[in-house]
């Protein structure tokens, strides 16, 4: 199981407020159930969105939709039946960090944002086998690296660009494995986007992980949460 | 006394540097000559921390072989080994030696080394370490708090005019930039047009490049080829000039390299690695005619 929680609504405000055409998009499996990016977080989520945009004086339309497994391409497929995805300006993606990479991966002309932050992992590549794209940072970059995470798919996680070791687009620990910083870049040049990763991006904050890490939903804390201590 | 490296890079001359990697064990008997004959030519000698992640002697004994001889030296400080309270620790003992100049990297990956079930740490990336190294000679640490005794370091960050492609690496290269260093040293390079760019954005920005050259070796050719030496790509036409020759001509093509770039003002220094045969590099120095 994979568990989320929502980035604050101000960090999600920040990142779409210049866009006009906002697609909310849930995730119907794994933060369904952990009560963090399913249909009715969708709901919440685009409710304050309209909300708070319009006070601020946004024109903005905002589409919501949920597919039963963002990690899983097999059902991104109903997506681009249900939306011309490629119209909007962005997608706010509330799936979990592998969910948002397969986004990124799939619609590789649009700007893909993360709504969550992961607490822990997986995509589906296909049936009965998973990739890792996401080491649950609970510090989501994203929204800057293309959709692809250098700290799991850069083999030394580096925030700032490849190290010299890269050849032919190449990692230089593996020649199988393509360079993430290389995809990285790839991807937002074409996109016209190098200014995503033009600025320094601080060290990462690991006192965000504590392991082993449990979370506990607000509304299930009074049942589950006595003197700060689950019981 | 001997000029400081920090004199050396403001003088505006050729710079020249070397490279030792630290033995694996206390003995110091083979490298203390080598390093006493190299200070009276070299600007400073460049002390390898762990390369290709195999365990050696810290830098900080050599780098204080270096200075008890009468030469400078740089640290290398890889983010591989250390978190971030380790490095900046770490820097502060380094500075209190008298280590005045140091090179930050992200280290080679831990399955080059000989200790391959290490866990690399890379708490901090080298443009982060940059950044630390500059907050601690500006007095603060990396939270904040205030150092009592300042550290003063001059900066130096690598980069790879070989790697490839090129566009993410100048990418980097102007983060470092962007953070402000002193200067900037390459992995070793063959191919001298893609020092080009390179050279060209440091001397925009007042940073000095110091060029790679390194000795190749016949009997090496097969790690060459098979991606043992992380961030080393040589040529294949070079590689097949190489197969079977002796050191003397190993040297000349290393000379040659330095000529080549001095005479197409394409580097401010260069920087010889010779690892395992530093003996060498003085052959290299004096057949470079510098």
């Amino acid at each position: 199981m994979i568990v989320g929680t929502r980035k604050p609504f101000s960090e999600i405000k920040d990142v779409v407020s210049g866009d006009s055409k906002i697609l909310i998009v849930g995730c119907g499996t794994c933060v369904a159930v952990c009560l963090a990016g399913g249909e009715t977080e969708v709901t919440i989520l685009a409710s304050q969105l309209r909300i708070a945009l319009g006070l601020g004086g946004h024109d903005v339309h905002i589409d919501e939709a949920v597919v039963e497994r963002q990690c899983d391409r097999e059902f991104l497929v109903d997506l681009s039946k249900k939306k011309n995805v490629t119209d909007y300006d962005v997608i706010v993606s509330m799936a979990c960090g592998a969910g948002v990479q397969l986004l990124s991966d799939v619609y590789d002309q649009n700007l893909v944002v993360p709504a969550l932050n992961t607490v822990f992992i997986g995509v589906a590549e296909g049936p009965g086998i998973w990739t890792e794209r996401c080491q649950s940072c609970d510090n989501c970059v994203l929204a800057e690296t293309a959709g692809i995470c250098p700290i799991t798919m850069c083999a030394k996680g580096l925030l700032n660009g490849p190290c010299s070791g890269t050849r032919h687009g190449k990692c230089e620990v593996n020649a199988e494995i393509d360079c993430a910083w290389v995809k990285i870049y790839d991807r937002l040049a074409a996109r016209g986007d190098l200014e995503c990763i033009s600025k320094v991006l601080p060290p990462r904050k690991n006192s965000r992980q504590a392991h082993p890490a449990v979370l506990t939903h607000e509304a299930y804390k009074r049942r589950f949460v006595k003197d700060e201590k689950i019981v | 006394m001997r000029k400081s490296f920090k004199e050396a890079l403001a003088s505006g001359k050729f710079l020249v540097t070397a490279q030792i990697v630290p033995p694996k064990g206390m003995d110091i008997g083979t490298l203390t000559p080598i390093v006493k004959d190299l200070n009276d030519v070299v600007d400073a000698l460049g002390i390898a921390d762990n390369p290709r992640a195999v365990m050696s002697m810290s830098p900080w004994g050599i780098c204080r072989l270096v200075l008890e001889n009468g030469g400078d030296a740089i640290m290398h400080v890889s983010c591989r080994d250390r978190n971030r309270i380790a490095l900046q620790s770490d820097l502060l003992g380094a500075a209190s030696l008298g280590i005045r100049n140091v090179l930050c990297i992200s280290g080679d990956h831990i399955r080059f080394g000989d200790h391959i079930d290490a866990m690399p740490v890379h708490d901090l990336d080298s443009v982060q370490l940059l950044e630390t190294v500059r907050s601690l000679t500006q007095g603060r640490d990396m939270a904040g708090q205030k150092l009592v005794g300042i550290p003063e370091f001059c900066v130096g960050a690598v980069a790879n005019p070989e790697a490839d492609p090129l566009p993410p690496q100048l990418l980097k290269f102007q983060k470092k930039m962007q953070v402000g260093i002193d200067f900037v040293q390459t992995h070793p390079v063959f191919n001298l047009d893609n020092l080009v760019p390179f050279v060209d954005q440091a001397r925009e920005k007042g940073v000095k490049l110091i060029a790679g050259v390194r000795l190749l070796m016949a009997e090496e050719v097969s790690s060459y080829k098979d991606g043992s030496y992380p961030g080393l790509f040589i040529p294949e036409d070079l590689l097949a000039e190489i197969q079977g020759i002796k050191v003397e001509k190993s040297v000349e093509i290393a000379a040659q390299l330095i000529k080549a770039m001095r005479e197409k003002k394409l580097c401010d220094g260069i920087h010889i690695s010779a690892p395992g045969h530093e003996g060498k590099i003085m052959n290299i120095i004096k057949a470079a005619g510098i």
